[in-house]
């Protein structure tokens, strides 16, 4: 922003001001949590904005009574076996639609994408009947077998290949053999960024699903991090400082891998935003 | 949504205009291969399921759903226009009003704050975009905390509590008036890392010259926020709005963890997902009106989404 | 503009809706015209069995996987005697009971002697329990129910705890045969709605297979649990509401603290002298939550007063038909709750969804209450929290118990609380083994113990005479208050409690009538529409399970 004259003076101390107030103000919810999470139970409510005692206990209450390290691990599988399964189905479909020239293409693609306007909501009543009858509640495969693949992810993918140079979609064309080989070794390539992204997306969708699980899962070790924190509200709000270490410990491992794979995680959440 | 109208696909889905290929049937049976374990999963569990819940919605069911009655396609209307659905519509309406105007506002001023070359900048960029790494319990939770009448934060700091009766009597999330407005912004909260990260994305894609040639013109700050930086931040615009909208509609976390759907008897916090799937729903044990009410919400959606791209859709200037 | 957009579409969609409501409620959708109305069989993926036209429970055992059809189908049990997979004490029966003994040809077997053959070395058999304790309670579940796996080794007992009891019973009902767990804690208003889904066993089955001898359970808590003369649930953990209090404010205000009120009149004359004095600034904290003030106390004071709360003998005979709650007496008990709240006696916490909202008003530092009406099993969880020091100046000993206060003059009450569902379609030796844990679950010890640790009440009075009970009952009577005013109760209809079969709904509609009231509403007319919704319920119930 070249074109931009720098503050000076006043205003940039106002800007600062500003910048200041609203990052408190976004954080205050974090650090309220933080204060009470660290606090024994008999000071929790006394000063609640001031962390003038410090204690792990809380931490430590929430983590066994939570049974929150098997939570997120349950989270983490799913959520990987969900971005792997979405990326694959999503390679192989958005290559079919860039690459091949087939009879009903269009309708396919077409319909691919009509999937995107059904709210998930709509389909829950009858998915929890069709995996109660598969007998997968309370499985990771109950869990995650539902969002194995999403026309998103297909449409990102067939958008990134409609990129790739011509000459090298002809060659895919002139044999049907190897088409598998092509998208390993030419296609992929080309387009890590945007499968990088459709990753992190579709890790931090599966992640946060919060009904889906709750409806799906009774037995108490099979909960992922979101059913479960719902169990621990339920469970503990009369131990506002451990409800508190427990929503600290659910929210840790995101807020690292955040941190870790910043530059991701935006082109993740902007490639919906790009012109298609 | 916004992808699918326009991608050129769309427009021609005529597979009669081009001659018959030999070589497209070749190549058949290799898309289908490709394409098998997506539609797989997308037909097994959204097309499936959608068809089948709108059948399921013609019936009343006990509580099993072992004993189904047909009441025939009149139950859609009947659910429609019943007090408990109006009701949640409005509700559902008014939650959208709350979240998406606040949301998309809130998320440019900071996006437009933190978009200026001043040093540490990055750490409120960082700050401002935190909120994405927190889930909608986590959120819930956190705000839960900060707004209960008897151990939450608010209420138990002594000028706060003095100040402002509500958050103590009978507290924020069980006032009729305020229940709303507060599950309103901790979703507002929550989302506001994700409007941030694109606001800011759009943006950053806007050229710079075209500010210097603004400036060169004369225009003033305000007047290049309205006429450069609004316009050409559409598609961002345009992307957040129908996610912050459809956030907006499918709310369940934080209303299941904030209010259960209350305060009672307005049910001020009851949208039509809670109605369908919560604590307290009457549709809980009825499989029947459970399908009609997830099916009505769909079509609502639908609704939504074609009056979105009508109408806002064709306006927006997509950069080049 | 492009900002603008929304808001005004989503104002124009609202207006649409406004103008093509049709003023009534979801439960009758579909229902207005009954030339639709045909039966049909359900869709695939909804039934549970390949047979749905049955009339009783019969279809029950068929329901199961193929291959344990053989054991639990009724139709292979000619009667009690033969019941199939038990052995030879399957022919034993109670002899004292025999004669008047209602058959139970109909339901599901009980094979209580299939653990037997179980081979503990090789495998213990494994059950899955439901349940929605929280807090002190939950904690008092886990350590029982170690207790239980570690004293034998023949079962292993898992819990799971679903969060609540609303969600135990969603997530029973939305389960199909997988899913279910072998045994379920339904709380009181899940009754009815058990009874007709055909998935749990009658207890009574598995009482007269084993032979067991139920005459030291309360009979008000079997008499709960039972319908049409079959005993279908063993209760477990009953409770009723008490009044909690604050001794120190009854001191401070010239009451005496061991004379908590015993009537409403006396409810308001102390309210009036808390609040007067101004120790407290409400005498009185009330809640408009379903499993409190808004349904669960107003069908404890129908009782109190000796009224049915539904027709057809409290729907004890048949399934009712029609609610009772808007008639004079219901009227007199919200016009009273309605009046304190008005003349500033009483304060209203609202939908109280935790169930702590309305104690911890007590503790309030600003505006406390000096009473609140709460279930005596949160006893053990409120001398727990209170304890742990989170209220500021308000010790466990502070803290008085009464009896729930009411129309009548004696305090009585109905048998709330939970009872355990032996869970229809598994295998011989996990029926069995359920079995064995269900009655665990009522000997003496085990109640003694779960007592003390709740504020649940024992449901077998030997109990009260084992340690830890007997100590506590001699040492703080405070516990003793809920058993005492549930022995003292009549043994009639109004005391047996209302059986409905949409129960849970009909208290969401109470619950949003007195929330209605209690901020202004006009209290005759909100009765009778809450009244009328509830008949709907009602009728919608008959027609689906009738």
């Amino acid at each position: 922003m070249a074109a931009e004259r720098r503050p000076t003076g006043i205003r940039l101390l106002g800007r600062y001001g500003l910048l200041l107030f609203v990052a408190f103000a976004t954080l205050f919810p974090i650090y309220t949590t933080l204060v009470a999470a660290f606090k024994p139970g008999d000071q929790v409510l006394v000063n609640p904005l001031l962390p003038d005692s410090f204690t792990l206990e809380p931490i430590m209450t929430a983590w066994s009574d939570g049974n929150l390290g098997r939570y997120l691990f349950n989270s983490l599988v799913v959520a990987v076996v969900v971005t792997v399964a979405q990326v694959v189905t999503s390679l192989l479909s958005g290559y079919a639609f860039a690459m091949l020239d087939f009879p009903g293409r269009n309708l396919a693609f077409a319909l691919f994408l009509a999937t995107l306007l059904v709210p998930i909501e709509a389909t829950l009543v009858v998915n929890r009947r069709t995996v109660d009858s598969l007998d997968w509640l309370n499985t990771y495969q109950g869990l995650a077998v539902p969002f194995l693949a999403t026309a998103f992810g297909t449409f990102l993918i067939r958008q990134a290949l409609l990129a790739v140079p011509g000459e090298l979609r002809d060659a895919a064309r002139i044999d049907g053999a190897g088409h598998l080989a092509f998208l390993r070794y030419v296609a992929l390539p080309i387009i890590v960024p945007t499968v990088g992204a459709l990753a992190l997306f579709s890790f931090l969708s599966s992640w946060n699903q919060y009904l889906w699980p709750n409806l799906i899962t009774t037995e108490e070790s099979m909960n992922t991090v979101q059913s479960g924190l719902t169990l621990l509200r339920r469970s503990s709000i009369d131990e506002p400082n451990a409800l508190m270490a427990g929503t600290v410990i659910a929210a840790v491992p995101i807020f690292v891998a955040l941190l870790l794979f910043q530059r991701s995680l935006v082109r993740g959440l902007t490639s919906g935003a790009v012109k298609g | 949504m916004l992808v699918a109208t326009s991608d050129p696909a769309l427009r021609c889905i005529d597979m009669e205009s081009r001659a018959f290929d030999r070589r497209r049937w070749r190549q058949l049976p290799a898309a289908l291969a490709l394409l098998a374990p997506s539609a797989i999963v997308l037909g097994a569990f959204i097309v499936y399921p959608l068809v089948k819940a709108i059948f399921l919605g013609r019936q009343r069911c006990n509580s099993t759903g072992t004993r189904c009655v047909d009441a025939g396609w009149d139950q859609y209307s009947d659910t429609f226009r019943s007090t408990e659905f109006q009701h949640a519509l409005l509700v559902t309406a008014e939650f959208a009003l709350i979240t998406v105007p606040l949301g998309l506002a809130f998320g440019i001023g900071l996006a437009v704050l933190a978009h200026k070359h001043l040093s540490g900048v990055g750490v409120f960029r960082a700050i401002f975009s935190s909120t994405v790494a927190t889930s909608v319990a986590v959120a819930s939770l956190m705000w839960l905390f900060l707004l209960q009448p008897s151990v939450g934060v608010l209420s138990n700091v002594g000028w706060i509590a003095d100040a402002f009766p509500v958050v103590k009597q009978p507290g924020l999330l069980n006032d009729p008036g305020t229940a709303l407005w507060s599950v309103g912004l901790s979703s507002v909260w929550a989302n506001l890392g994700f409007t941030f990260i694109i606001i800011t994305a759009g943006l950053q894609s806007i050229p710079d010259d075209l500010y210097e040639a603004a400036a060169l013109d004369g225009a003033t700050g305000t007047g290049r926020f309205w006429r450069i930086t609004l316009p050409l931040l559409g598609p961002s615009l345009l992307f957040v709005l129908i996610v912050l909208t459809t956030r907006a509609f499918q709310a369940y976390g934080e209303i299941d963890l904030l209010t259960e759907g209350g305060p009672r008897p307005d049910d001020s916090t009851t949208t039509i997902t809670y109605l369908t799937y919560g604590r307290n729903s009457i549709m809980a044990t009825d499989q029947g009106l459970q399908a009609t009410t997830a099916v009505l919400l769909f079509v609502v959606l639908l609704g939504l989404s074609f009056l979105q791209l009508w109408s806002i859709g064709r306006r927006v200037h997509y950069g080049d | 503009m492009k900002r603008a957009a929304l808001p005004s579409l989503l104002m124009a969609a609202s207006l649409f809706v406004a103008a093509c409501g049709s003023g009534e409620s979801a439960i009758t959708a579909g229902q207005d015209d009954p030339d639709d109305v045909t039966t049909t069989e359900p869709p695939d993926q909804i039934a549970t069995g390949d047979d749905t036209g049955d009339e009783t429970g019969d279809e029950t055992g068929s329901t199961t996987a193929p291959d344990d059809t053989e054991t639990t189908d009724p139709g292979a049990a000619g009667g009690d005697g033969d019941a199939g997979g038990s052995d030879d004490e399957g022919a034993t029966t109670a002899p004292d009971t025999a004669p008047t003994e209602i058959p139970l040809d109909g339901y599901p077997d009980c094979p209580t002697g299939a653990l037997d053959d179980v081979d503990a070395a090789d495998a213990p058999v494994q059950i899955t329990y439901w349940h929605g304790m929280t807090a002190e309670n939950e904690e008092a579940l886990q350590a029982i129910t170690e207790q239980y796996n570690a004293s034998q080794d023949r079962v292993v007992v898992e819990l799971q705890n679903q969060g609540g009891y609303l969600e135990v019973i969603d997530k029973y009902y939305q389960s199909g045969d997988n899913g279910r767990p072998d045994l379920v804690m339904f709380p009181e208003y899940g009754f009815q709605q058990a009874i007709d889904s055909d998935t749990v066993i009658p207890v009574e089955v598995c009482v007269r297979d084993a032979g067991f001898d139920t005459s030291p359970i309360q009979p008000s808590a079997v008499q709960a649990y039972s319908s049409a003369g079959v005993h279908w649930a063993m209760p477990f953990n009953v409770s009723n509401p008490i009044l909690y209090f604050n001794k120190q404010m009854f001191e401070a205000a010239g009451l005496d603290p061991e004379q908590p009120p015993t009537t409403f009149d006396e409810l308001r004359a102390m309210s009036q002298q808390l609040v007067d004095s101004g120790v407290a600034s409400y005498g009185i904290a009330l809640d408009t939550s379903i499993d409190s003030g808004g349904g669960w106390f107003l069908e404890q004071w129908f009782a109190n007063a000796g009224e049915l709360f539904v027709d057809n003998g409290n729907g004890r005979e048949s399934l009712p038909t029609e609610v009772l709650f808007d008639q004079e007496t219901g009227v007199e008990i919200v016009t009273f709750l309605r009046d304190l709240i008005d003349d500033g006696l009483a304060v209203n916490v609202g939908d109280n969804a935790g169930g702590s909202d309305n104690f911890l008003k007590m503790a309030d530092t600003a505006d406390p209450a000096a009473m609140t009406i709460g279930t005596s099993a949160g006893l053990g969880t409120v001398i727990n929290v209170l304890g742990s020091g989170l209220v500021e100046g308000l010790t466990p000993n502070d803290v008085g118990v009464g009896g729930l206060p009411g129309l009548a003059p004696e305090q009585t009450a109905i048998v709330g609380g939970a009872a355990n569902f032996v869970v229809a379609g598994k295998d011989p030796e996990i029926t069995a083994a359920t079995w064995d844990f269900v009655t665990y679950l009522i000997t003496p010890e085990v109640q003694s113990q779960w007592a003390v640790q709740t504020g649940y009440l024992p449901i077998v009075d030997e109990a009260i005479d084992l340690e830890p009970l007997r100590t506590t009952y001699a040492d703080d009577p405070r516990f003793r208050v809920a058993y005492t005013q549930l022995a003292n109760s009549p043994d009639d209809l109004a005391h047996a409690g209302p059986q409905i079969g949409p129960h849970r709904q009909v208290r969401d509609q109470t619950a949003a009538a007195l929330a209605s009231i209690f901020n202004g509403g006009d209290i005759e007319s909100t009765l009778t529409d809450a009244a009328a919704t509830s008949d709907a319920l009602l009728q919608q119930y008959i027609a689906l399970n009738g």
